[in-house]
Formats: C-alpha cells, sequence, structure tokens
C-alpha cells in the first residue's frame, strides 16, 4: 500500500476517478492491485486472483460513495478480507480449523514455506494474523473488519500466531 | 517477513474486468484466439498499424508523443470525430481516453492462445459511464477483425 509519500497523489487520482477520469482509475487500479493481491492472496490462497478481482470491482463500483480519500486503505483493506473470506468459503476447502492439530514444532512437515503453514489454517486465522502480522492492526480494529468480538480476534490470534512462529522458526 | 506472504498480480484480462465494473454502461467483450500472447499483442500494440485494423472504430491514429508508458496519439473516427487520446500502453495493456472517448484493451497469455479483453465507447461527461449504445457491437466486432488477421 502506497506510504506517506504518495497520499497525496493517491487522493488526486481518488478525487479525478470519482469526478469520471478513467485514467486515474487506471492508475489508482495499478496503486491498489498490489496491496489487494497481497491481502487476498493470504486469505484465499489458490483463490487469490479471483478475490482479489471481486475485490477491485466492488472497490471500483462503489468508489463514488468514499467521501474522504484519506480513509482508501481503510476501506480498500475491508472491502479485501471481506471478498477473500467470502471466495475461500466459497472454495470449500477443508482445513482443520482447532490449531491442535497442526504438526508440532520440529515436525519434517514444517519447512520454511509459509505457504505450508498458512494452508493448514481456517480462512479466518489467515486473516486475523495478516491483518496483525503484516497490517499492523490492534485487536480492536481486527475485530472491527471481521465483524467479531475482540475477545475472539484475541484468541485466534494468540493460537495461529504460536502456531506460524513455530512453524517459522523450526 | 512481509516478502514471503503469498501475493497474486491480476493479469491485464481481470484489470480490464476490474474498470468496466466502474464505467456504468461499459461492457467487456472477451475472447480466447488461437494465436500466442507475442503474436496477438504485436498487432494490438502496435498502434498506427495493427491496432487500428482491429478496432475499426478509430481511423488513422498517429501517435504524437510516447513517454515511458505513457502514449498521446490523434485519431479520427469513422464518424469523423477528431480526439485526442491519452493513456497507458504496455504489453498486454492499453488504455486511451479522449473527452468524448474511451478504449480499453487487454491480452494475457492462456495456455498455448490468448486470452483477449476490448471495453469502450462514447463517454458521458463528469461521470465514469459511457453512452450505452453500440458497445456489444464494437467489441464483437474487434474480435473478429482480430481473429480475421491472425
Amino acid at each position: 500500500m502506497p506510504d506517506d509519500r504518495t497520499d497525496d497523489r493517491t487522493a488526486v487520482l481518488v478525487r479525478a476517478a470519482q469526478r469520471g477520469d478513467t485514467l486515474a482509475m487506471a492508475e489508482l487500479l495499478d496503486v491498489l492491485a498490489p496491496y489487494v493481491g497481497r491481502v487476498c492472496s493470504a486469505v484465499a490462497l489458490d483463490q487469490g486472483a479471483d478475490a482479489a478481482q471481486e475485490a477491485l470491482v466492488a472497490v471500483f463500483k462503489s468508489l463514488r460513495t468514499l467521501k474522504n480519500p484519506a480513509a482508501l486503505h481503510g476501506w480498500v483493506r475491508a472491502i479485501a478480507v471481506r471478498e477473500a473470506l467470502r471466495t475461500a468459503h466459497r472454495a470449500g476447502r477443508t482445513v482443520p480449523a482447532d490449531l491442535s492439530a497442526l504438526p508440532a514444532r520440529g515436525d519434517p512437515q514444517l519447512s520454511t514455506d509459509i505457504r505450508d503453514v498458512l494452508d493448514r489454517l481456517s480462512p479466518e486465522h489467515r486473516a486475523v494474523l495478516m491483518l496483525r502480522d503484516v497490517e499492523g492492526l490492534d485487536e480492536r480494529t481486527a475485530a472491527a473488519l471481521l465483524g467479531v468480538r475482540t475477545g475472539t480476534v484475541k484468541s485466534r490470534l494468540h493460537r495461529a500466531r504460536d502456531t506460524f512462529r513455530k512453524a517459522w522458526t523450526s | 517477513m512481509n516478502e514471503h506472504w503469498p501475493t497474486t498480480d491480476l493479469d491485464p484480462v481481470r484489470r480490464l474486468h476490474v474498470l468496466a465494473a466502474g464505467i456504468r454502461g461499459a461492457h467487456v467483450t472477451e475472447a480466447h484466439v488461437d494465436a500466442p500472447f507475442e503474436r496477438v499483442w504485436s498487432l494490438l500494440g502496435d498502434l498506427e498499424g495493427g491496432f487500428g485494423q482491429v478496432v475499426t472504430d478509430m481511423e488513422r491514429l498517429r501517435v504524437v508523443r510516447r513517454q515511458g508508458e505513457r502514449v498521446e496519439a490523434l485519431a479520427r473516427s469513422r464518424y469523423g470525430m477528431r480526439a485526442r487520446l491519452r493513456g497507458v500502453q504496455r504489453p498486454g495493456w492499453c488504455w486511451l481516453q479522449s473527452r468524448f472517448l474511451l478504449i480499453g484493451v487487454a491480452a494475457a497469455p492462456e495456455g498455448p492462445g490468448t486470452r483477449v479483453a476490448f471495453t469502450g465507447g462514447v463517454r458521458l461527461p463528469s461521470r465514469a459511464a459511457l453512452v450505452p449504445l453500440g458497445v456489444r457491437r464494437e467489441g464483437g466486432r474487434s474480435v473478429r477483425n482480430l481473429t480475421a488477421l491472425l
């Protein structure tokens, strides 16, 4: 996602896109696509491209409703997580919801491949892990974004991060 | 550790669908053509040549400025309107707009062939919208022109 230095440019693009400038829309898509691709792939895995496309369609369909361009990043993030979870559930992949089913530390199955670890988490766990460890969100914000209680996020986060770290450092 | 997380990049055809979804009245015509991407894009990427033979609502398209991916071209529609088109062109992607016109073309490898997509039409001022007349017909014509040239 763009840093502060590019925020001004992004705000200009949002305003121009809202006025119907399709070149600004195309440039805004170039800015948003890598970020949405990361969010959606972390949660929806193999369906990441489908989820990212759905999320960006939702973003551009409702861009005119975004009143404050400074809120773009959080707004896009919420849409991306929502679409990624929806896509992952629609794909119907079965994964163990109970993280205790994961291989123990040192298990040769657990390589340093993050993808291998993510494959063993539910979409919700992946979302929690990504929001906290990649996006740097606190529990309250993550809970609001996922539509669950803060306590639920804390417990999910504790288990997901613990397992993730063990796998990552094993 | 962010660089280790999985990621995905939307191919140009998916991107065309995204932008078209945000433009009221826009229609995407998509097709698979039995020719490799390099051959397809050698036609579509040639703005002053093959491009005009495929997207035939534009005649005599002439590039007047190019800076990196950014391009500016003068064109005349077959209805006589002149247009100064500005936009971006890169392999698999061409997005051009003038005050009244929009042209979007995308291509991505698909197996041994290529998936192509077209959108565009007459723009409505001050909003992301097209006059919803002939948008499907033009896309279908572009696909047929492209197929005939390959």
